[in-house]
């Protein structure tokens, strides 16, 4: 059989999501999340979930708060952990649904999934030292400066959106979707992308690519996933 | 809006004067959102925000969290609940619940912005006060000894020497009136003369980044000099015209970091006859060269060897020999204010011999550190005036990572385009990376 990162559906693409599973979600609007795979992901059941999405401005995280309603996740790492203006109604369910909020500066977030995507150990910043996320890490003076040691965040999956895919993956963003999307591509073992527009390989300008295929396991089209 | 609007229009008009002609500035969520509006587009300010846009545009999050960690955020604006004298802060959201508080980009900017000011600092949205606190605040901080002036809507106060200090009093405000309304105004001294709050708009324009030539563009790079030198191997994605440039300006005993150090010469790859390739190679034979930090250092070919070769041998210049891959990563991590890092590659080898090594998950590690420049030559097909750019090609690769991590990043552009033309989804630089863009000349190739 030829080899495809085409699925047909939504539901096959998440289909081996196992219990335990650390999950990122892409986006943090309503036009970068990948809806249709966490529609997918609401009906095909696992949990037990460590997700780590950013939910400063995100219209459509009722996927992700359906999943708490449903006591599915386990653990939220996020530098924004919950939305609307200044909260709403959103920190109560937190609360409710015990899950294990993890709060995590946006830059280190972002650098902790870069550095497991690029696989490298640690990195040494010299961010949040002596604030209330100076948790006991380890820490040096590196050339006179102070640091704090951070470990990358690797996770099983990442559900995406992008704008355009080819078939061997490499993608297209539109707007707000460039953000987690592209860093989060590369920190899982298996980055399975909803994109609007799929084309043969070579349909995509070079120039334009800003996630290479290889980052890319899984494809499925968003044309007809659930908004909200 | 957490102030009454007149208030927080007062406040973010009053800060918008801070911000320097052609300023990076980060906006945290709320309030300090405001700011932009006061500042006109002549300007020329980029401003950051917390959904990782600069100036609207998307940008990847991990080149966010490099702006935000790598040094090139000018001016801060965030808005906390509570400041204390030595300049430390509480997050609005943390002192409203502690249990589930966002960092979002607050903690970064405190960490690594060159300034930072506080909005109106509050606990809660109605509250009037200054909510300032002492030495006896126990909420735990996200920022720490960072904020340098607080901004309110009846006064400017500095944080000078771990004390507030009243430097500014709104119209129809006297000193007394500014100290009522302080959380602990035992902690507040004033001025001798406390200046009235202006509110005028700032009118400065900034500092052109397009520069009519190369030698213009070069004209502070001192001796002893390190320099990034972008391109692979090839001729393409090599910044010719500013290293013919360089060469005539004639700077010496400068480091030079690349890919390679200069192979296009000897290799030619489809140089037309009666040609050579520009590569490194003329900065070598003209005695500018002191060092190189490079992954591919010679010619493929022992009988043509290449100029940085030959001068190696001659005992005339240093090596640092750095896997390729790690070049990259320590690009990277000098751009993004990461000060070193554990990487797989190399351990064991020549490569990991006197460096830090670690066993991480089983694994074996090296350390290297990030790696910085003072100035970086780089080559890209179209730049706008704010220095966004566009590649073409090969020209992607060792550019782009090298952009972010030298203190002055120089762009020779094939074209040059205002503010607006260029499609966002096409830049790959944005333009808080690139300090000067040089337009190559018409008709300028890459052969001598």
């Amino acid at each position: 059989m030829k080899f495809s990162k085409l699925y047909d559906t939504h539901a096959a693409a998440v289909a081996d999501i196992p219990d335990g599973a650390t999950i990122l979600v892409g986006g943090a609007t309503r036009a970068s999340e990948p809806s249709g795979l966490l529609a997918a992901l609401l009906r095909q059941g696992a949990s037990d979930l460590t997700v780590v999405c950013d939910l400063s401005d995100w219209d459509g995280s009722e996927s992700i708060l359906k999943l708490a309603h449903e006591n599915r996740i386990t653990r939220l790492i996020s530098p924004n952990p919950f939305v609307g203006e200044h909260g709403g109604v959103i920190p109560e369910l937190w609360h409710l649904a015990d899950i294990e909020v993890i709060p995590i500066p946006q830059g280190t977030l972002a650098e902790r999934l870069r550095a497991a995507g690029a696989g490298i150990g640690g990195i040494f910043v010299n961010v949040g030292l002596g604030t209330r996320f100076d948790d006991g890490k380890e820490t040096r003076f590196i050339n006179g400066v102070e640091c704090v040691l951070e470990s990358p965040l690797h996770a099983d999956f990442a559900l995406l959106r992008a704008d355009a895919a080819d078939g061997v993956g490499n993608l297209v963003y539109r707007g707000a979707q460039r953000g987690w999307n592209s860093v989060m591509a590369a920190a899982a073992r298996i980055a399975i992308v909803e994109a609007d527009h799929i084309g043969e390989p070579g349909s995509i300008d070079p120039e334009l690519v800003i996630t290479p295929g290889i980052f890319v396991n899984r494809i499925v089209t968003a044309v007809g996933a659930p908004t909200y | 809006m957490p102030l009454p609007d007149s208030s927080a229009l007062v406040v973010a008009q009053r800060a918008a004067r801070e911000i320097a002609p052609g300023a990076v500035v980060a906006l945290d969520c709320g309030l300090p959102e405001l700011v932009a509006r006061f500042a006109p587009p002549s300007l020329g300010a980029m401003f950051l925000r917390a959904d990782g846009t600069l100036n609207g545009a998307p940008l990847n999050a991990a080149d966010a969290a490099a702006i935000l960690r790598g040094g090139y955020v000018d001016l801060a604006i965030i808005h906390p609940a509570q400041v204390t004298a030595d300049g430390s802060f509480v997050s609005r959201l943390y002192a409203r619940d502690a249990s589930i508080a966002p960092p979002g980009i607050g903690v970064d900017l405190a960490s690594n912005a060159r300034r930072v000011i506080a909005l109106h600092p509050q606990i809660n949205d109605d509250d009037a006060e200054i909510c300032f606190a002492d030495a006896r605040l126990e909420r735990p901080k996200d920022g720490i000894q960072c904020i340098d002036t607080v901004i309110a809507d009846s006064a400017v106060i500095e944080i000078r020497d771990g004390q507030f200090v009243l430097s500014e009093i709104a119209p129809g405000n006297t000193v007394d009136d500014v100290l009522g309304k302080v959380s602990f105004p035992e902690l507040v001294s004033a001025a001798p003369n406390p200046a009235e709050m202006d509110l005028s708009p700032p009118a400065e324009s900034p500092r052109s980044k397009v520069f009519p030539d190369g030698p213009s563009a070069l004209h502070d790079l001192p001796d002893g000099s390190t320099v990034f030198i972008d391109g692979f191997g090839g001729p393409g994605g090599m910044a010719h015209y500013l290293l013919i440039s360089l060469r005539d300006r004639g700077s010496r005993s400068l480091t030079i970091v690349s890919n390679t150090a200069g192979i296009a010469r000897v290799v030619s790859f489809g140089t037309p006859p009666g040609h050579t390739a520009i590569d490194h190679s003329v900065l070598i034979e003209n005695g500018q060269v002191a060092k190189a930090i490079a992954s591919f250092p010679v010619s493929p070919s022992v009988s043509r060897p290449s100029e940085f070769e030959l001068a190696y041998r001659r005992g005339e210049v240093d090596l640092e020999l750095v896997p390729q891959g790690t070049l990259a990563e320590r690009l990277r991590a000098g751009g993004a204010g990461i000060h070193a890092f554990y990487t797989p590659t190399g351990a064991g080898t020549l490569i990991a011999e006197g460096k830090e090594t670690r066993t991480i998950d089983g694994r074996d590690y090296v350390m290297e550190y990030g790696l910085r420049a003072d100035f970086a030559i780089i080559r890209a097909h179209k730049a706008d005036t704010n220095g966004n750019l566009v590649y073409r090609g090969t020209s992607r690769n060792f550019n782009a990572v090298m952009a972010p991590a030298a203190r002055v990043t120089i762009a020779e552009v094939n074209e040059i385009v205002e503010p607006g033309q260029l499609d966002p989804e096409e830049i790959v630089t944005p333009g808080v990376f690139v300090q000067r863009i040089v337009k190559r000349p018409d008709g300028f190739t890459g052969y001598e």
